[in-house]
């Protein structure tokens, strides 16, 4: 998965586990930025009575480094407050909820959200409503009328949202994690002398699963420096430092500082680049300290992995990976943004610091939705993956090619990649994705029912 | 810059004193309302016996501390006591302090 459940400590806290983060210039708003960091992975829609929400205990943040240090210039923080008016009913709402201000919903959250830029911190708005869950036809009987009434304009360009959202994230975690038997070539792997897989079509196991999103849409000129159109993107969730079940009232008591929990740039990095033994150490520092972790990316264990799954396959990349060659383009994708010169008329270099972050380059204009390729930059579609990240690209795919070889030649001409490497796909598409993708803020799907999920 | 983890942050909302007055039963309830009563019997954080405790942080006097205090002794033989309140923690070394509450909880 992008960073769900991507570490063991953070993977028995759902409500500050950070699933995927988005970073793009609106395409119906081209003079905009729309960041997305999404939480709580794997939402089954019908988890009642207590549905899912943001952790009240939770500061939740979004991230931009305009100045190349890996460090936050500017954060976006959110947190949550949670409401019940009836605590003598079981039910989360007891009635149909036909506006956001209806009394039959019974348990409800909204949210503060500020932006600290140096030493100044500034609320850009408080008590902002948060939707209800989809729970079903009776109780939310139209869905996306109160999720637009959720859409806050707050001002100076600014437009914030946070509920439930369809995951839009799609993914074979079935096949990945069987031993990376990706099902489209699963007739080629290696399978540990066990009987032979047949080729497939991919399954896309997030499916009909539901996220929380906390999304942000406003001027890129608010978020870059002048003559500096990079911009790194982060999210992080923390909590304070202590926890207390006090049994005498049936509920937590949270004391101390706040420190981070979770962290995500880049899909995948934690998920499949970092060991285990240091999933959460990572979670828990800031990109600035990324350098300690540089040797994974120069070194990925998952492309020394892939001649091994798919014998004669991939003998290129076998020969990279024996030579011992750091894979500085991995490292320029992830950890500084790909400098000028690499790609004609492109870069997204934020500087010499490494630093998993997201980064995008805000004066690429966005590629009209019919031209758009969902594999990004490896599809010469630029204003894609890894140029900040697009709800639909296929960041899978784009990786796994990555990772097998594909863009070694940007730093060494000489290397050819491995057919089958600029092939390599989990089987899926955006079409996996049943609930449609919006085209306007807060661009993912409606979440999915729990009436009819599953069906 | 925006910090990240913030030792003596402030809490910016001002919810988290609403919140820990909901909670104020919690005091004497658990490590916590243990960890006060030991030091209301002993030294205050800032005022840690000389060559024994030494405080770093906001120290929560017992005068204005609201809501509960929590203590974790990291090692009672070294007297490495952490008291957290808030947003807030300090750090401390008092070994008759870690003494006294690894006393109370043995």
């Amino acid at each position: 998965m992008s960073s769900h459940r991507e570490a063991p400590e953070i993977a028995k806290d759902p409500v500050a586990d950070s699933t995927d983060v988005y970073a793009f210039v609106s395409p119906d708003q081209p003079d905009t930025v729309t960041l997305i960091a999404n939480y709580i992975p794997l939402q089954a829609p019908a988890g009642g009575p207590n549905f899912y929400e943001f952790g009240d205990d939770v500061r939740y943040e979004i991230h931009v480094d305009n100045d190349g240090d890996g460090r936050a210039d500017i954060s976006f923080q959110f947190r949550f407050t949670t409401t019940v008016a009836n605590p003598n009913t079981f039910l989360y709402n007891t009635g149909p909820i036909q506006s956001l201000a209806s009394p039959n919903w019974n348990r409800r959250q909204s949210y503060d959200v500020t932006v600290q830029s140096g030493f100044s911190s500034r609320t850009l708005g408080s008590g902002l409503a948060c939707p209800p869950c989809n729970i079903g036809p009776l109780s939310t009987p139209d869905y996306p009328a109160l999720a637009a009434q959720a859409v806050h304009r707050l001002g100076h360009g600014i437009t914030v949202f946070a509920g439930q959202r369809a995951e839009g994230f799609y993914v074979d975690l079935g096949a990945i994690f069987d031993l990376g038997d990706l099902r489209p070539f699963a007739n080629l792997h290696a399978t540990f002398g066990l009987p032979g897989l047949q080729a497939g079509p991919g399954v896309n196991a997030t499916n009909h699963l539901n996220v929380h999103s906390i999304a942000i849409q406003l001027p890129a000129s608010q978020l870059t420096r002048s003559g500096h159109p990079a911009i790194g993107v982060w999210t992080t969730a923390s909590r304070q430092r202590v926890r207390l079940w006090d049994a005498d009232n049936g509920q937590n008591v949270d004391s101390g500082p706040f420190r981070q929990v979770s962290r995500l740039g880049n899909p995948l990095v934690n998920e499949v680049l970092i060991p285990l033994g240091q999933k959460d150490r990572w979670n828990s520092l800031p990109p600035s300290d990324d350098k300690l972790f540089a040797g994974y990316i120069a070194h990925p264990g998952l492309a020394a992995l892939l001649p091994d799954l798919y014998p004669g396959v991939f003998p290129n990349l076998a020969k990279l990976v024996a030579s011992g060659q750091p894979r500085a383009d991995l490292e320029a994708i992830l950890l500084t943004g790909i400098p000028a010169g690499l790609i004609p008329g492109f870069q997204n270099f934020t500087g010499p610091v490494q630093a998993d972050m997201l980064r995008l380059n805000t004066s690429v204009a966005p590629t009209p939705a019919a031209k758009q390729s969902i594999f990004g930059l490896l599809g010469g579609d630029a204003a894609g993956f890894p140029n900040g990240r697009r709800v639909t690209d296929d960041v899978v795919a784009i990786e796994l090619r990555a990772l097998a070889g594909v863009t070694y030649p940007l730093i060494d001409k000489t290397f050819t990649p491995d057919a089958a490497a600029g092939k390599l796909t989990d089987g899926l598409t955006p079409a996996s994705v049943s609930a449609p993708y919006l085209g306007q803020f807060p661009y993912l799907g409606v979440p999915y029912s729990g009436f009819t999920n599953p069906s | 810059m925006p910090s990240h983890d913030d030792t003596h942050a402030p809490d910016p909302e001002g919810r988290g004193l609403s919140r820990r007055s909901l909670l104020h039963g919690a005091a004497t309830a658990g490590a916590a309302g243990l960890a006060a009563t030991a030091m209301g019997a002993g030294p205050a954080l800032a005022a840690a016996s000389p060559g024994q405790g030494q405080a770093h942080g906001t120290p929560a006097t017992a005068e204005g501390a609201q809501g509960p205090i929590v203590v974790h002794v990291r090692d009672a033989r070294s007297g490495d006591i952490e008291v957290f309140h808030g947003t807030s923690q300090s750090r401390l070394r008092d070994t008759d302090l870690a003494a006294r509450i690894a006393r109370a909880v043995g």
